[in-house]
């Protein structure tokens, strides 16, 4: 079943440059499938809405949109300090609290296990209600970094589940209904066994630490009290 | 004892500033010396997500700013207190933009604790953390929010100890300095 088409206005939450986060390819993969049956999107980078006009330009979008999605890496347990700043301008200004808007959150994480990602969501749920948007739902999605902002479609069999995923949940939005919990459960298993991305990872970190010429000094201490 | 308070109130937010004066009061009371960084008076950069305080200049974030001095301080005290408006169950954009800045205080390599994964230590010894989230009267959901939030930076930073507490806005001062001095009891080893 799918509704009228939607109006949908994309926070890309990652301060990386246009076109290089996971966030900004989950979110774009996320579009593309929102407006395949018609309807307009908008797409807006965490690091361009700290200007006041494209602030201006983001709130006038949401007055507009039947649907807000943030796509945004987790930092830290909870969410980049670009988009909780995001967040308080938007709760403070928006000028009609209670509407129809609806607000879906898409995390990813750089640890193999989604549920790193827990806190942020909660923390995208609480924001909802107070910014007077309606919460459709969250998808969590561990290991991210095996994607490394390379476009969905082209990011071969390992994104498989996490397109899977997103499918289910933009045919979900589109007909009205929140995101769906296979489409939570898809996501959220890991992309790779856990032991191997660790494996992987750590190998990663030493290849570009070689690359730079600091391979010997990782563990370097630099603000450790002086003896 | 070394503590230092992240005060992460935004501008007007005077209540913060309020309960980080009564909880610097407490900590001297107790003999520790207290450090404190109002954070929205400090230049601190955001955090760009480029790992290159892992992988280029390991442990030093490229950009020289406040955000060097924030790592440095909490790294060197053995109480870090998280003080901030609860906002939407979290951190204040002032304090979450400090703290985005001090993944250099961990490794980049993983390893596994508990079922599940996490960054190793860079250094031998880290602070205590105690969050104190301020708000203007209870909210359960928010409050339940926060406390989670800093028992999993609590993890994640190698905290030997931690704890977290909310004071409303409404709260006499001798109310709030006694409740904060419950809290400390918790964090000091």
């Amino acid at each position: 079943m799918t509704g009228p088409p939607i109006r949908a206005v994309l926070l890309v939450g990652s301060a990386k440059p246009e076109g290089a986060s996971t966030s900004e390819a989950l979110g774009r993969y996320l579009l593309d499938r929102l407006a395949a049956e018609g309807g307009s999107t908008q797409l807006f980078l965490v690091n361009h809405v700290r200007d006041e006009r494209h602030m201006r330009e983001l709130l006038a979008a949401l007055a507009a949109a039947d649907l807000f999605i943030l796509c945004s890496p987790v930092y830290v347990d909870s969410l980049p300090s670009l988009v909780v700043r995001a967040f308080e301008q938007i709760a403070s200004r928006r000028p009609s609290p209670a509407s129809a808007t609806r607000f879906v959150a898409v995390l990813n994480c750089g640890f193999p296990e989604a549920r790193h990602c827990r806190a942020a969501l909660e923390i995208c749920r609480i924001f909802s209600r107070r910014a007077g948007l309606s919460w459709a739902g969250g998808l969590a999605l561990g290991g991210g970094e095996i994607i490394h902002g390379t476009a969905l479609d082209k990011a071969g069999p390992v994104a498989r589940r996490v397109r899977q995923a997103l499918d289910m949940t933009a045919a979900a939005l589109r007909s009205g209904a929140d995101v769906p919990d296979a489409a939570v459960k898809t996501i959220a298993r890991p992309l790779v066994p856990t032991q191997m991305y660790t494996l992987l990872s750590n190998f990663g970190w030493r290849q570009k630490g070689r690359k730079n010429h600091v391979a010997g000094q990782l563990g370097a201490t630099p603000f450790a009290p002086r003896s | 004892m070394q503590a230092v308070i992240l005060n992460g109130a935004r501008a007007g937010e005077s209540p913060v500033d309020g309960v980080h004066e009564t909880l610097a009061r407490a900590l001297k009371d107790r003999g520790w010396q207290a450090t404190s960084l109002r954070l929205r008076d400090i230049p601190i950069a955001y955090c760009q997500g480029c790992f290159e305080c892992w992988v280029k200049t390991p442990g030093l974030c490229k950009m020289a700013d406040g955000g060097r001095d924030v790592a440095r301080s909490m790294i060197n005290a053995d109480l870090a207190v998280l003080l901030t408006s609860i906002t939407f169950g979290g951190y204040s954009s002032e304090l979450k933009k400090a703290l985005d800045r001090t993944i250099c205080l961990v490794s980049p390599f993983f390893m596994r604790l508990g079922g599940e994964v996490y960054h190793r230590r860079r250094y031998a010894k880290y602070p205590a953390l105690l969050g104190v989230g301020v708000l203007p009267e209870a909210a359960p959901e928010d409050e339940r929010s926060f406390t989670t939030l800093v028992s999993r930076n609590a993890i994640n930073f190698h905290a030997p100890l931690y704890a977290s507490g909310v004071i409303y806005t409404n709260q006499t001062a001798e109310a709030a300095r006694e409740y904060l001095d419950d809290l400390l009891e918790q964090v000091v080893a």
